[in-house]
């Protein structure tokens, strides 16, 4: 839990915007996948937090989140000027497991689930591709700031207003053919749907440790209130539980995941 | 600083703040948050016999001053919440007073879990019987809302155990002290109140539900005054202790119970905002009392002037 100050917070390209905050002892700590739980007490009839992947941290205490503006609380936040006191509750969350050396990442993502991958491609020791779709060309975001950690980054679009037309995942056949032989790390944050076609792919082609970030309506953020939970399998009747996404997740393996009918 | 230790009939807490069933997991969610057994009481997310899935998702949604929920009772079964690392062993080792909140989808799941709580009772200071989650189709409110059953799980949950009883009473019905009485007739040594209130929220884009539950319970600030009336009826209407809740976010709140006449408060959505909100709740009372001159915590109960 950190109580600081927003140092800037402003739009990003497309509707999407950039707020930096200054959280030194969460900055510290924060790993590639986990969340951040802000309150934002300029929103007075709305007492919840509002959960936000961490896109980047950085030695000057920072930590950025990338926001789209989707309802009262976005709207609020993005009204914030800088110095605004914040009240953050974090690093939360299960975090990416690192690729060992040697090791490929191959990041899947889509709309802004880039911004939730950044910080572990900036990390990874060895640099791979971000495969990024999106609806439109404007919602590809971040293409430059991954290209300058060294990832090469492949796009889709939904309109086929820019790179392949189609979904994201219908770039993996490539990379499973470029690779063949290499040891391949998958890591995906991005819309459910994209996340349930990615996970059977992945265990079909052997990548069963591949990370997905899963999440839903959160509340707590600390695994007490049971709101946010997603179907991992478990060995009971069922071949299911609902497991908490913001404590033990919200990344899961890919074989943890049940992909059976919700 | 004031005297803050309150009496409940027939066991006593340190202070009167407790966190409501639900939203406070296990206590160990909160463990690296505040000394749990600076706590009056951690009570306990709902126990029954067996493991249970909950609702189907979304199981939330934020109102005005407020949320909605219809989580549904998740929960991981008697057995892991007696012998799981994250569950009692681990509260334990806190030194805090624990209070089970129990239900069961039959009379006979009822007085199970409380047999099992009875038989493995270290560390457990009292068991809350749940007849007021809105959230289930079998057990919870059908009992909460029906007299001759709350009457009935009550006393057979009397039976089958000796630790101190606190009946959790539903808002959802005409007249709460009706169900007060029950609970006091039964056996119970406590009532609690309130649960939260039946509620609806809908997305007008899609035109469905905002929870997958249709209806969920409302708790928050939105609901304080209504819970504060009830608990004011209620204590004048029973013997038993009354622990109030509903809405409170602040010490201030908190004092508006004590003075309705509960013995001791619950802090529950307010958590969700803020995990040390309990906390500040304690002190907020503590300062209240401070500052108008009152060595004892028990001085304000009930003392509201009409």
């Amino acid at each position: 839990m950190d109580h600081g100050e927003i140092i800037c917070n402003e739009p990003l390209d497309h509707g999407y915007n950039r707020i930096k905050f200054h959280v030194p002892d969460i900055a510290a700590e924060a790993q590639a996948g986990q969340f951040v739980h802000v309150r934002i007490a300029a929103l007075r009839d709305r007492i919840l937090r509002r959960p936000f992947s961490i896109s980047n941290v950085e030695e000057d205490g920072s930590l950025t989140v990338i926001y789209k503006v989707v309802g009262d609380g976005t709207t609020v936040l993005s009204m914030l000027p800088a110095k605004t006191p914040c009240d953050l509750m974090g690093p939360l969350g299960k975090a990416y497991t690192m690729p060992e050396a040697g090791e490929i990442p191959i990041i899947v993502a889509g709309g802004y689930g880039s911004a939730a991958t950044y910080l572990l491609a900036k990390r990874a020791p060895t640099k791979g591709i971000l495969l990024l779709g999106a609806r439109c060309k404007d919602d590809l975001i971040l293409t430059e700031e991954f290209a300058a950690t060294g990832f090469e980054v492949r796009c889709s679009t939904d309109d086929g207003s820019f790179g392949h037309k189609g979904l994201v995942t219908d770039l993996l056949d490539n990379v499973f053919e470029e690779f063949k032989g290499k040891k391949l790390r998958f890591y995906a944050c991005g819309p459910t749907p994209m996340l349930m076609a990615l996970g059977p792919i992945l265990l079909d082609k052997g990548y069963a440790d591949g990370e997905l970030s899963l999440d839903h309506l959160m509340c707590c953020g600390v695994g007490a209130c049971f709101a946010c939970v997603v179907r991992i399998k478990a060995d009971n009747e069922d071949g299911w539980r609902y497991a908490r996404t913001c404590k033990e997740g919200p990344v899961f393996r890919a074989d943890a995941v049940w992909y059976g009918d919700k | 600083m004031a005297d803050l230790r309150v009496d409940l009939g027939k066991f006593s807490l340190k202070n009167p703040v407790m966190t409501a069933s639900g939203t406070f997991g296990y206590g160990f969610e909160y463990k690296d948050y505040f000394d749990l057994n600076k706590l009056g009481a951690v009570v306990v997310k709902g126990i029954a016999m067996k493991p249970s899935h909950g609702n189907k998702t979304p199981r939330v949604a934020e109102v005005s001053s407020g949320m909605l929920n219809a989580i549904g009772l998740q929960g991981p079964g008697v057995d892991k919440f007696l012998h799981g690392a994250e569950y009692l062993p681990f509260l334990r080792t806190t030194g805090a007073d624990v209070i089970v909140n129990i239900w069961g989808k039959t009379v006979e799941e009822y007085r199970d879990v409380a047999a099992a709580m009875d038989a493995d009772s270290e560390g457990i200071t009292a068991l809350e019987i749940n007849i007021s989650c809105p959230n289930v189709k079998e057990g919870g409110v059908a009992f909460g809302t029906d007299p001759k059953l709350a009457h009935e799980v009550i006393s057979e949950v009397r039976k089958a155990t000796s630790l101190p009883l606190i009946t959790k009473l539903s808002p959802n019905v005409t007249d709460i002290t009706e169900f007060a009485k029950v609970a006091e007739d039964a056996g119970s040594d406590a009532v609690s109140l309130i649960n939260t209130i039946t509620g609806m929220a809908i997305d007008i884009k899609t035109r469905r539900p905002k929870i997958a539950n249709i209806t969920g319970g409302l708790s928050g600030p939105a609901i304080k005054p209504v819970a504060l009336r009830m608990v004011w009826q209620t204590a004048k209407a029973v013997r038993i202790p009354v622990i109030g809740m509903g809405g409170i976010m602040t010490g201030e709140d908190a004092v508006e119970f004590l003075l309705a006449g509960a013995s001791a408060i619950a802090v529950g959505t307010a958590i969700f905002a803020d995990p040390y909100a309990p906390i500040n709740v304690i002190e907020g009372i503590n300062k209240y009392l401070d500052d108008n001159g009152y060595d004892s915590v028990k001085q304000i109960i009930g003392a509201l002037e009409i």
